[in-house]
């Protein structure tokens, strides 16, 4: 029975081994086979990793279009911005006409004072009188003066020059001797202007009226500072 | 003499196994690899009692399967333990069978 039986006994289950080895051969052989090397599992692995991918590329793909439209709106938007500045531009070059702002440029200063002489005869023919100041002033303008002050006081549109008893206001505000006219403009030609036979010093200052004109490579004309309401005029028709 | 025939019926059931075309679920390789070694350690262990003459076949038999499916549940155990307890079967029937 002994060596009898043993034979066959460990045959048989030398034979299960074996089968079981093969089997388990051929079980990493299929593996080692399939897809070279990359199993099953790592394949989906691939294909869900690969479906991620795309799903960002869409959603940059997507992103990448809401911003070219928001590009197309921002440059739509400068386009509007540079109307809005050529706006502005005219704006301020609208202001600088009405005398609502600062202006500096180079111009003249022409002072006035009442004469310290005393020929006789009536005085008020000594002192400067708001006809000097004006005719100055208008005679500045005439000799293209851009912008005009006198003593602080821009002269625009609805600027008067008036004499009210023994002061003058400008602009409604009272100003004193000595005045201080300010001009933006060709100096040569201001000068000219105020300068020439006939003309506004030419017949004040026989009367010792001190007319005094400096040029100035820079000078600043305020802007006019009084309301600009208007009252009566209704706005729309030619108020702009 | 004697030797020859259970080597003769290993080689069999590795050419059976093979052209069965049997292919095991890629989870099921590790129970595969630890059943065989289990399996061997039990023929080496046989061979050596036989050797020792102390050789008993239904303690061989026994012992075959019972060894397999202990290493088996062993790795299965570790499995769901999340621990690698193929690597204790390996360990031990390893050292059983060149010690």
């Amino acid at each position: 029975m002994k060596p009898k039986g043993i034979i066959p006994g460990i045959t048989a289950l030398c034979a299960i081994l074996g089968m079981l080895i093969g089997v388990q051969y051929n079980t990493v052989q299929s593996q080692a086979a399939s897809a070279a090397g990359t199993d099953n599992m790592r394949l989906t692995e691939l294909s869900a990793e690969l479906r991620k991918e795309q799903e960002e590329k869409e959603a940059l793909e997507k992103q990448l279009d809401k911003q070219a439209e928001l590009l197309a709106t921002y440059e739509a938007g400068e386009s509007d911005g540079a109307a809005l500045e050529s706006l502005q531009k005219e704006n301020e070059k609208l202001r600088a006409f009405a005398g609502l702002s600062e202006q500096t440029g180079a111009g003249i200063i022409v002072t006035m004072d009442d004469s310290d002489k005393d020929m006789g005869g009536d005085k008020n023919a000594y002192l400067v009188h708001a006809e000097d100041i004006l005719k100055v002033v208008n005679e500045l303008f005439v000799a293209g003066a851009e912008a005009v002050s006198v003593n602080g006081q821009r002269i625009v549109a609805q600027s008067g020059i008036t004499c009210a008893g023994s002061v003058i206001t400008v602009n409604g505000v009272r100003v004193a001797a000595p005045f201080e006219i300010k001009a933006i403009g060709d100096a040569s030609v201001l000068q000219a202007a105020l300068r020439f036979p006939g003309g506004v010093v030419d017949t004040l200052s026989p009367w010792g009226i001190v007319i005094d004109i400096r040029e100035e490579a820079s000078v600043t004309v305020p802007a006019y500072t009084q309301s600009a309401l208007w009252k009566t005029t209704e706005e729309g028709e030619d108020a702009s | 003499m004697k030797i020859i025939v259970p080597v003769i019926g290993l080689c069999v059931g590795i050419l059976l196994g093979i052209k069965s075309g049997i292919v095991l679920p890629y989870a099921m390789m590790a129970y595969g690899g630890v059943g065989i070694l289990a399996c061997l350690d039990t023929v080496l262990g046989g061979v050596r009692a036989d050797m020792e003459h102390q050789f008993q076949m239904r303690i061989f038999v026994s012992g075959f399967f019972i060894n397999g499916i202990v290493a088996i549940g062993l790795v299965w155990l570790g499995k769901q333990l999340n621990m690698d307890l193929s690597i204790a079967a390996i360990v031990v029937f390893g050292s059983r069978i060149f010690l």
